[in-house]
């Protein structure tokens, strides 16, 4: 399992909660900056684009995250980078969300339910179009805490962290939210027989 | 026990979520319940379909456009916080000339009308009944008489107008039916000469309770004036 160390180390941080490109960033350097992006863009793109659903709203959260980051770079320690750039990636794509008060599920729900051919149903497009929407189906924290946990590797305590939850409510929105996506695909795959 | 109970624990046993204790049970409830057994599969084959989904790495150029943007937008100059400077500079002059036109303006609104004290009632130490008050009163002279040293002679109507006022007020509404508790025991007419022809008049009574103060407003009308 990934943890938040091992994110840190996968990103070149040094031991000991050193991080010379950090530093160098704060004295100014871009490079520097444009190196710390680097080692995080998996981490920053990657989560934004499982939590928003679509590449152009994860690059504009992206960017945002490594502008907030920029401006925060004195504030942040190197060993609490991994989880600052979780927590600002899933705020980021929360208040993006809200600005644009999505009904992407619905619209969602209604082209599942109307487009394709019964004969294709089982297919491995659709499926993972299925899968891809079940996902959108979830709430802003269970969508939030399933994409950490499941898809980001994260431990249910350092999700907790991340979102500033208890452990319990972390694995009560885990819960919740691979019953609602299984649910989600049953009824589809109901309607289509 | 209903298998509604176990779904919960059925989801988090299919990512890996659970406690060797709780795994154990959940999987002995699996191996003994058809519904869940299907239940976990489902949830198994949909966390492995999505975490297989997301596998699939962003392409390098989609990482490499959102660096440019955040660099490109680095390079700018601080358009924003010079105009924010600018605002603040106008909200601040603005301010200026509204307080300066206040001050300055040749129709300013005149003062407020001060009501103006005719009498303080002073509290009395104890209760006294109705009936020995109005003894007492009648001992120290009839209104206009009745006058306390330092009293200035001008005063003396204003004084019993504001004596037969203060009595015919009653007594304080905070006293709870106690009616002597705020006596009349001298009546002083307060100095306003900044609001000598005001027709408002205000008599002060002191109560048992040295936070509680009545004042009687009134407006004086008619040839006694």
């Amino acid at each position: 399992m990934k943890t938040l160390a091992l994110a840190a180390v996968e990103a070149g941080e040094e031991p000991e909660g050193r991080d010379s490109a950090l530093e160098a960033a704060r004295a100014g350097d871009r490079a520097a900056f444009d190196l710390l992006m680097r080692r995080h863009e998996r981490l920053v793109l990657g989560t934004a684009y499982r939590l928003a659903g679509n590449l152009e709203d994860a690059q504009d959260a992206s960017q945002e995250v490594f502008l907030r980051l920029y401006r925060n770079l004195g504030k942040i320690e190197a060993g609490n980078l991994a989880a600052w750039l979780y927590r600002v990636t899933v705020n980021v794509c929360h208040d993006a969300r809200r600005r644009r008060l999505s009904t992407v599920p619905v619209e969602d729900a209604a082209e599942l339910a109307d487009g394709g051919d019964p004969q294709q149903s089982a297919s491995e497009a659709e499926r993972r179009a299925l899968l891809l929407r079940s996902l959108r189906m979830l709430s802003e924290r269970e969508r939030a805490a399933l994409v950490l946990r499941d898809l980001e590797g994260l431990s249910t305590a350092e999700v907790a962290g991340v979102l500033g939850s208890s452990v319990v409510t972390v694995r009560s929105q885990i819960s919740k939210a691979r019953l609602k996506m299984r649910d989600f695909v049953e009824r589809y795959s109901r309607r289509r027989l | 026990m209903s298998c509604a109970i176990w779904q919960d624990r059925v989801a988090l046993f299919a990512g890996g979520d659970l406690e060797e204790a709780e795994a154990v049970a959940v999987e002995r409830h699996i191996s003994e319940c058809a519904a869940c057994s299907v239940l976990a599969a489902e949830l198994r084959w949909e966390l492995d379909g999505l975490r297989e989904v997301h596998a699939e790495p962003l392409v390098a150029a989609h990482y490499a456009a959102v660096r440019e943007r955040v660099l490109a937008e680095l390079e700018k100059p601080p358009q924003r916080r010079v105009a924010w400077a600018w605002a603040a500079g106008l909200a601040v002059a603005a301010a200026g000339a509204w307080v300066v036109w206040l001050v300055v303006r040749p129709n300013a609104l005149p003062a407020p009308e001060t009501p103006r004290v005719v009498a303080v009632v002073p509290k009395v130490e104890r209760l006294v009944p109705r009936g020995l008050r109005s003894n007492r009163f009648v001992e120290n002279g009839t209104p206009g008489t009745g006058r306390k040293a330092g009293m200035t002679p001008g005063s003396a109507g204003l004084t019993a107008r504001a004596t037969a006022l203060a009595e015919k007020a009653g007594p304080p509404a905070i006293q709870e039916q106690k009616p002597a508790a705020a006596e009349v025991a001298a009546l002083q007419p307060a100095p306003h000469p900044a609001v000598e022809d005001s027709p408002v008049r205000m008599v002060q009574l002191a109560t048992d309770d040295p936070n509680v103060v009545i004042y009687w407003l009134f407006e004086e009308k008619g040839e006694e004036r």
